[in-house]
């Protein structure tokens, strides 16, 4: 990594920083290997807007940016095996917020990292799936590096259709050995080296309503246990051990008129730090004839502040923490997606903004000052070899 | 989590119960690409990162896996 070590002490961490590593290519109901190969790139640009002066020390800041690149193989490698492999390289540089203090005013305002943060991961996911008469089975494992912070994953999932076909069973089991080795420089870090393991289950069933409609629910339980703080905030001290509960449900409904499906997912979670969230993601799928496909998405996301929150962390307390994402907040982010396809070729391109702020939450509790927007665009192209 | 369980049990048993059988050469439409779960790998892995980034959840949709240093 090429940076000055003291500029780089956000460029990790976070106990939220969990990529949901699913088996790549988990379909609803895939009771079939592919019978083609696919191939597939992406390449996504991610811009955080400028801090707020009136909530910054030291007037404006620019804060992240990153661009990715992304691979993506699936192949069917006999009767009733397929294989798909996926790569993501990430660049990101900017500032984050380093810590909070109190104004003259007796108001809280960030201090960002300042200098330019500059990093790189490269993460790259194996998956093998197997196909069974009534549903298939996967294997999966996930190696993400980057030069302080290294996470090696595996995770095995499972799906079995009822007799009628009508529905469909699944479950999933991961585990993930991770560790943190923060680049030391002149910003004094919360560890030199550490780690931290994620165990979780998932449970989920899917079932036909109709010729046009499909519903599932899943519930989820992960366990982090290890080193849970981020290591570069100044004022940061988590507990060791995280228990998480997910709840999720999702609806498909297709309109023959106008051609178009309805996509709606909502998930509730909940853990042991006071964390509650709320978030619905409502998607339009339109095709145009047969070659273009327009979807409009919107999500809305509120979450409840963890229990060792403060905007002006007590460092007399056992554990604290002043990190935005760990207070109350809403968010709201409306994009577009649009996809053509020409014979075995695909363009996607797709363009995202994400919003925060304080009053649209559910939740009570502080407003924290280093709240985040963003840009967020992709484009990509597919080939399928039929 | 004690409010949205019961609301979720209900949802689920409501839907199971209004089911009408769907023959196997009747499923055509459920098997179209915006029928699924996951319409674009790329695109659902590289929005759960962000937002499990940005944001003090995640999960849900299946089991956690690996975290990052992703700030």
């Amino acid at each position: 990594m090429a940076i000055r070590p003291a500029e780089k002490h956000s460029a990790l961490l976070a106990l939220t920083s969990s990529a949901l590593l699913l088996p790549a290519y988990q379909a609803a109901r895939a009771d079939a290997p592919p019978e083609f190969v696919e191939l597939g790139v992406r390449y996504s640009k991610y811009e955080e807007d400028n801090t707020q002066g009136s909530k910054t020390f030291g007037g404006s800041s620019q804060r992240y940016e990153v661009d990715a690149a992304q691979f993506h193989l699936l192949a069917p490698v006999a009767d009733n095996w397929a294989v798909a492999v996926d790569v993501q390289w990430e660049d990101m540089s900017g500032a984050s917020p380093w810590f909070v203090g109190e104004s003259l005013d007796g108001g809280p305002k960030v201090i960002m990292s300042g200098a330019s943060i500059e990093d790189t991961r490269t993460e790259v996911s194996v998956t093998t799936r197997y196909y069974y008469e009534r549903g298939n089975a996967g294997l999966n494992y996930v190696r993400s590096d980057e030069d302080d912070y290294d996470s090696n994953a595996v995770a095995v999932d499972g799906s079995f259709n009822s007799a009628d076909g009508m529905t469909t069973y699944s479950a999933a089991i991961s585990y993930s050995d991770d560790n943190i080795e923060p680049t030391q420089g002149s910003v004094p870090t919360n560890t030199l080296k550490a780690d931290k393991d994620i165990s979780s289950v998932f449970l989920g069933v899917s079932r036909i309503v109709s010729k046009n409609a499909i519903v599932r629910f899943g519930l989820s339980y992960t366990y982090r246990d290890g080193f849970l703080t981020d290591p570069y905030k100044f004022h940061d001290k988590r507990p060791g051990e995280r228990n998480e509960w997910a709840v999720n449900t999702g609806y498909r409904q297709y309109f023959p008129w106008p051609n178009g499906a309805l996509q709606a997912d909502y998930r509730y979670f909940d853990d042991d730090w006071g964390v509650a969230s709320h978030t619905l993601n409502l998607a339009w799928h339109q095709n145009l004839g047969h070659s273009t496909q327009v979807i409009p998405f919107l999500r809305y996301y509120s979450q409840g502040e963890a229990d060792f929150f403060a905007n002006i962390a007590d460092l007399d307390q056992r554990y604290f923490a002043d990190d935005y994402r760990l207070s109350s907040f809403g968010a709201v982010s409306a994009g577009l997606r649009v996809r053509y396809e020409m014979g075995n070729w695909a363009i996607t391109a797709v363009g995202e903004r994400y919003e925060t702020d304080k009053s649209w939450g559910v939740y009570s509790g502080e407003e924290s000052p280093a709240l985040v927007d963003y840009w967020r665009y992709s484009f990509g192209l597919d080939y399928i070899f039929k | 989590m004690s409010t949205v369980k019961p609301l979720t049990y209900l949802i689920v048993m409501l839907c199971l119960c209004a089911c009408e059988t769907v023959q196997p050469w009747e499923r055509g439409t459920l098997a179209k690409p915006e029928m699924q779960w996951q319409t674009d790998p790329m695109e659902i892995s590289l929005q759960a990162q962000i937002n499990a980034s940005k944001e003090a959840s995640s999960g849900g949709m299946g089991a956690a896996g690996g975290g990052c240093g992703c700030n």
